[in-house]
């Protein structure tokens, strides 16, 4: 445990979904450990990495949450959508299903995320050209149809992985000096760190909303 | 680690999937795996012990009666068990586990209970190491109050 409180000044959180076997545990591992996984399992249930990056000379740090992509996790890994600023949805470019699945994992982020959130698409295993099954024009066309970041990338050679984790954090911390993010909403996937001592919140409202529990 | 263990459920999640199971049960008189499992997920990343345990009971049924789904049900045992420090027995589901497949996920799980269990241990050794001390206070007290004693009434 460190003493100093903390040495960055915001949070975002992240999640990564899209099917199975796409390569959402090898990209997050490509991000965080800078490594391929070779022989990857099924993440069960799901998994979580963090890495503290820099946008703007302000120390961000990143949670990522992981999510298993099997049929059977599907509903209950929806509460990990709820307060994300990024998502990161995943599919194969040598698999064309991964693919035509992609708008419904878009329709759970839409409805299960604030409107603020930023989705970047990524066509991982971009080093497996010979087998390739989705285009990139098409894959490209999709995402501004839609008004998604698109890139595609490389879990095994790394190629563009920092990339897409970066460019979602720029556009996150993009919409919050302009205003468009609420850093009091927990929905807003977005914790504030105030770094120089002594700032002092103008917030005067007494935490009076307890009496209204449930139980 | 530590994050995924601290996350908490979402009560509205909880709620919705503790109705499934209990519509099911009303409608049908048993509940399909799929929503045991759902509900259980939900059980063991919840605040409460009692909850907890309910979900451990839930996937120990369901490791019996469904070897397709194990690995997911024994790393919940593992997790849930971990929850409520119950760290002998959440060892032993990821030592299982780690039997049958090389995983991260799981090593990663096993060696958050091994240090946890052990921090626990020590806790425990410097509380007793903290009693025997004040215990030997006294008594050592004690005895040199006696014998300060003995020696006035010579």
């Amino acid at each position: 445990m460190s003493s100093t409180p903390y040495n960055y000044n915001y949070i975002f959180k992240y999640i990564i979904i899209g099917d199975m076997g796409v390569g959402k545990s090898c990209i997050l591992h490509q991000f965080t450990e800078k490594k391929f996984m070779a022989n990857c399992p099924h993440t069960i249930g799901v998994e979580f990495g963090t890495r503290i990056i820099e946008v703007d000379d302000k120390k961000i740090k990143l949670q990522i949450w992981d999510t298993a992509g099997q049929e059977r996790f599907r509903a209950v890994t929806r509460s990990y959508y709820r307060g994300a600023a990024g998502a990161l949805m995943v599919y194969d470019i040598t698999r064309r299903s991964t693919y035509n699945h992609l708008s419904s994992w878009l329709t759970d982020t839409r409805n299960l995320t604030n409107p603020n959130t930023v989705i970047f698409l990524i066509g991982n295993k971009s080093d497996l050209e010979s087998t390739r099954e989705v285009t990139y024009e098409e894959a490209e066309e999709f995402a501004k149809e839609n008004g998604l970041m698109f890139l595609e990338a490389s879990a095994m050679t790394g190629q563009n992985v920092e990339e897409a984790f970066l460019e979602t954090a720029r556009r996150i911390y993009q919409n919050i000096q302009e205003g468009r993010l609420d850093l009091n909403a927990s929905e807003s996937g977005v914790q504030h760190r105030p770094s120089q001592p002594g700032r002092t919140s103008l917030t005067n409202e007494a935490p009076n909303n307890k009496d209204q529990c449930s139980c | 680690m530590e994050e995924l263990l601290n996350e908490v459920v979402p009560q509205e999640d909880l709620e919705r999937f503790e109705k499934k199971f209990a519509h099911e049960l009303e409608l049908d008189g048993e509940v399909t795996i799929e929503t045991k499992f759902e509900y259980a997920f939900c059980l063991v990343r919840s605040r409460y012990t009692n909850d907890i345990r309910k979900g451990i009971m839930i996937l120990e049924e369901l490791a019996r009666v469904h070897p397709d789904g194990r690995r997911d049900y024994i790393y919940y045992l593992a997790f849930g068990n971990a929850r409520i420090k119950n760290y002998s027995d959440g060892l032993k589901y990821c030592r299982a586990f780690l039997e049958i497949e090389s995983n991260d996920q799981v090593r990663s799980l096993e060696e958050y209970i091994k240090k946890q269990s052990d921090k626990d241990m020590a806790k425990g050794m410097a509380v007793a190491g903290g009693a025997a001390l004040v215990l030997g206070g006294i008594l050592g007290l004690g005895i040199a109050l006696a014998k300060n004693k003995q020696k006035r009434n010579n």
